[in-house]
């Protein structure tokens, strides 16, 4: 049994003929935030939906190599997606509350069509620990019959963060979760991670370096389909070893 | 300043003539509906609510009313469900070989000549049966509705941001629920204005019914194997006639179906200003 979370062997990407991830060995520890930073086009959002297998909507995208989820290969003959997307919640970059799903369905779903809960009982608790733990439930519990368009964008986004919560994922992918949402949403969110890295493993996507530099413990950066280079948040930023990383986290490299 | 007044006065030269042109547009149409009020209205005034629910002989156009809400509920019954399975496909598998092929005949399909749809029809239903029968004529309509009902369906759900789709696929949710739960519900209202313009539409067709639903005025229909009326159809057999009693006739009946055309179709029309998702 791996400690990693996730590791990647040799990962390539490609869109038709195009190589977009080009050889990637990744290795991110259990109940950490690991940042995958770069500039837009880089290949981060690719990536990341490699993790749980979501490139598989796009019918151009062809992928080489190995993704170990706690030491098991996702692309493996006998592995279905269908159960490595339950196990792995993902949060996106436009906060996407399915707008026809009152508050309290929306978190429901995944757990309804799935059929993992029994009961109705079952299902108002898993709802209310969702909505609890993605900080949510205060301002949402007078009104979980409301639709999600009475929400601002960054309780959408924290709804989006509930809805993947509740379906008890060990592994969240956040791809660009605080892009469109307003400062005051994005402190909130980013206060959201602090805590949920205790219980989850956090892969996060941003094309802000100083969202990494504040809440990540690791950072990966990724340049043109290439990881350039890898390691403590820390040292990355101090102490970056590639003059690329440094143009980058000093904003001169956009 | 002149310059300024120039071009001012071409303005007012161009809008004038957009308000022309745009008046000579609907011109037609206006005059339809006015003419159809003032020449049927009285008819309808005139002989009241016999006129709705009697038989031919008594001057009525009962038998014909029925007929037509049979066969818009039979052709619904039939069209719909191939409908929406069709539109669902071509949308869930745009680039596929059966999916192009599905798209390409469906846009053949909605501007094929509807008169040819009633002679195959009434090939493979009518004939074989021995007779016309309102299973016939609401086969040749259903055969009309379904590719207005899976175009709408397909283009509803080509609406629906993508983000949204791999929400679904990302809470690890089988195709079909993301389908039949997600995707679905949130194009109902494109969908549900495709079938109301599709039954709007069959209410509407004369030509299929030709040679399949036979046509029955002097008593209420019975049962779906036997001949049935239509109201476009008894406007077309009243208009050969040469009495004037028969045209006042046609004119009360040409009223009668467009309100039930209006009666759709303007809560479509409402409900498509409404703000999606």
């Amino acid at each position: 049994m791996s400690k990693y979370a996730i590791e990647t062997k040799n990962l390539k990407i490609y869109y038709a003929d195009n190589e977009i991830i080009k050889g990637i060995n990744l290795k991110i520890p259990e109940n950490t935030i690991f940042a995958l930073m770069g500039p837009s086009g880089c290949g981060k959002s690719t990536l990341l939906r490699a993790f749980n297998r979501l490139l598989e909507l796009n019918k151009d995208a062809r992928i080489e190599g190995e993704v170990l989820i706690f030491g098991k290969n996702i692309y493996a003959d006998d592995v279905n997606p269908i159960s490595i997307r339950r196990e792995i919640g993902m949060v996106f970059q436009y906060p996407n509350p399915f707008p026809h799903l009152a508050i309290y369905d929306n978190v429901a779903i995944g757990l309804k069509l799935n059929h993992l809960v029994r009961n109705k009982e079952e299902m108002d608790k898993r709802v209310r620990w969702a909505l609890e733990k993605s900080s949510l439930w205060d301002e949402v519990k007078d009104r979980l019959r409301e639709y999600p368009a009475s929400l601002s964008g960054g309780q959408k986004q924290r709804l989006v963060i509930a809805r993947a919560l509740a379906l008890k994922p060990k592994i969240l992918l956040m791809d660009e979760p605080t892009a469109n949402i307003d400062p005051l949403g994005t402190k909130n969110i980013e206060k959201l991670l602090f805590e949920l890295k205790r219980d989850y493993t956090i892969i996060l996507v941003t094309h802000e370096p100083a969202q990494a530099a504040r809440i990540s413990d690791y950072v990966g950066f990724l340049y043109l389909g290439k990881l350039i280079e890898v390691g403590l948040t820390k040292d990355i930023f101090e102490k970056p070893k590639s003059e690329l990383t440094e143009k980058y986290v000093t904003g001169v490299l956009v | 300043m002149s310059r300024y007044k120039t071009r001012k006065g071409k303005e007012v030269v161009f809008l004038v003539a957009m308000a022309i042109l745009t008046f000579v547009g609907i011109l037609p149409l206006f005059h339809i509906i006015v003419t159809v009020f003032t020449e049927g209205l009285p008819v309808i005034a005139e002989r009241g609510f016999t006129f709705l629910t009697g038989t031919l002989s008594n001057g009525g156009i009962g038998p014909a009313i029925a007929g037509t809400f049979i066969l818009m509920f039979l052709s619904s019954l039939i069209g719909l469900p191939v409908a929406l399975l069709v539109g669902i496909y071509a949308y869930e598998y745009p680039n596929s070989l059966i999916g192009r092929w599905t798209k390409t005949l469906l846009q053949i399909m909605l501007e094929f000549p509807t008169i040819l749809v009633g002679v195959f029809v009434m090939n493979i239903v009518a004939i074989p049966m021995g007779t016309y029968s309102g299973f016939a004529g609401a086969f040749a309509l259903a055969v009309i509705l379904m590719p207005y009902v899976a175009v709408y369906t397909q283009e509803a759900m080509r609406q629906i941001p993508f983000t949204y789709r791999e929400a679904s696929f990302g809470l690890g949710l089988s195709r079909i629920k993301i389908i039949s739960r997600i995707l679905v519900p949130l194009s109902k209202r494109g969908i549900l204005t495709g079938v109301l313009i599709g039954m709007a539409k069959v209410a509407g067709e004369t030509a299929p019914l030709l040679f399949t639903v036979g046509g029955l005025y002097q008593s209420y229909p019975t049962s779906i194997t036997k001949p049935i009326g239509a109201i476009p159809l008894l406007i077309y057999t009243l208009i050969q006639s040469p009495s004037n009693a028969d045209h006042a006739m046609a004119w009360g009946a040409s009223l009668v179906l467009l309100l039930i055309f209006l009666l759709i179709f303007i809560p479509v029309r409402a409900s498509l200003k409404e703000v999606r998702l």
